[in-house]
């Protein structure tokens, strides 16, 4: 099944799609300054947690036995996957292969619900088996879980939006030339996977 | 038979991380040369997402970690 109706600008068609094509370039900017925002907001709380770290009580900190590197990869690995999976969602929509897009928005959604769980797992593991918790293990404890804590609240916003985005595009609320929904889906997605490669980085590598 | 959840969690990254960051590097050969703002952006995201995978392989590879294994 090819993307259902295809809406082309030009003097014949209704003011609200001619608005639609005038306002696009806005609206990316838009979204844009929005994403700009939260990598602000991101960078406040990980330059913090550097130079709180690097403030004197060594690494690992004291009464931090253990983080699991080789877990943290593989779930890194699913939401890394989740965005090359969003990626050739939205190619497949340029292309009008809807089948295709459908299939990887919902392994995009699978893939981000499995990074959820992933991370549910890894808190459970440290806050009752190392007893690590937010408030009482020093800067460690605080910083972990508010930065990861604070974007996997971004990515289940992702996932509740990208669902969001799977029943509008069954529904064929988005055309071959309106679908600024899906590029900006895109758009969140991916800024979530690489707002992670920093929080793996520096929590897990370095 | 018992196998090491750690070794199956290495191997998944490693074996992911190839497959995303291939995934990734083609894309980006692929749309390079086009034009506007949020290709723009795309290009610059799925650069960032080959170095993840990348980084995934060697974390899961034991090449880079700040912890030691359990």
């Amino acid at each position: 099944m090819a993307v259902a109706s295809v809406t082309h600008a030009g003097a014949g068609e209704p003011p609200a799609d001619r608005l639609y094509a005038e306002t696009r370039e806005l609206r990316l900017q838009g979204f844009l300054l929005f994403l700009i925002s939260d990598c602000v907001l991101f960078s406040s709380f990980i330059f913090a947690y550097l130079y709180l770290r690097n403030s004197g009580q060594g690494w690992p900190p004291p009464g931090i036995k253990h983080l699991d590197v080789a877990f943290a990869a593989w779930n890194s690995v699913l939401l890394f996957g989740s965005g090359a999976t969003m990626h050739y969602a939205l190619e497949n929509w340029k292309h009008g292969n809807f089948i295709k897009y459908m299939w990887m928005l919902i392994f995009t959604i699978i893939l981000g619900a499995g990074f959820l769980g992933g991370q549910g797992y890894e808190y459970t593991h440290l806050i009752f088996g190392e007893h690590v918790s937010w408030w009482g293990s020093g800067i460690f404890g605080a910083s972990f879980f508010t930065l990861t804590g604070m974007h996997g609240f971004h990515v289940f916003v992702g996932v509740c939006y990208l669902t969001v985005l799977l029943m509008q595009s069954a529904a064929g609320v988005y055309t071959g030339e309106k679908y600024f929904g899906i590029t900006a889906g895109t758009l969140y997605w991916h800024f979530v996977d690489v707002i992670w490669v920093v929080l793996f980085s520096i929590f897990y590598l370095i | 038979m018992h196998v090491d959840p750690a070794i199956l969690e290495r191997t998944g990254a490693i074996a992911g991380g190839l497959i995303v960051g291939i995934v990734a590097i083609y894309a980006l050969y692929k749309d390079w040369a086009t034009p506007g703002v949020e290709n723009h952006v795309f290009k610059l995201m799925l650069l960032l997402l080959g170095i993840g995978a990348v980084l995934a392989i060697l974390a899961g590879a034991g090449v880079l970690g700040n912890f030691p294994t359990a």
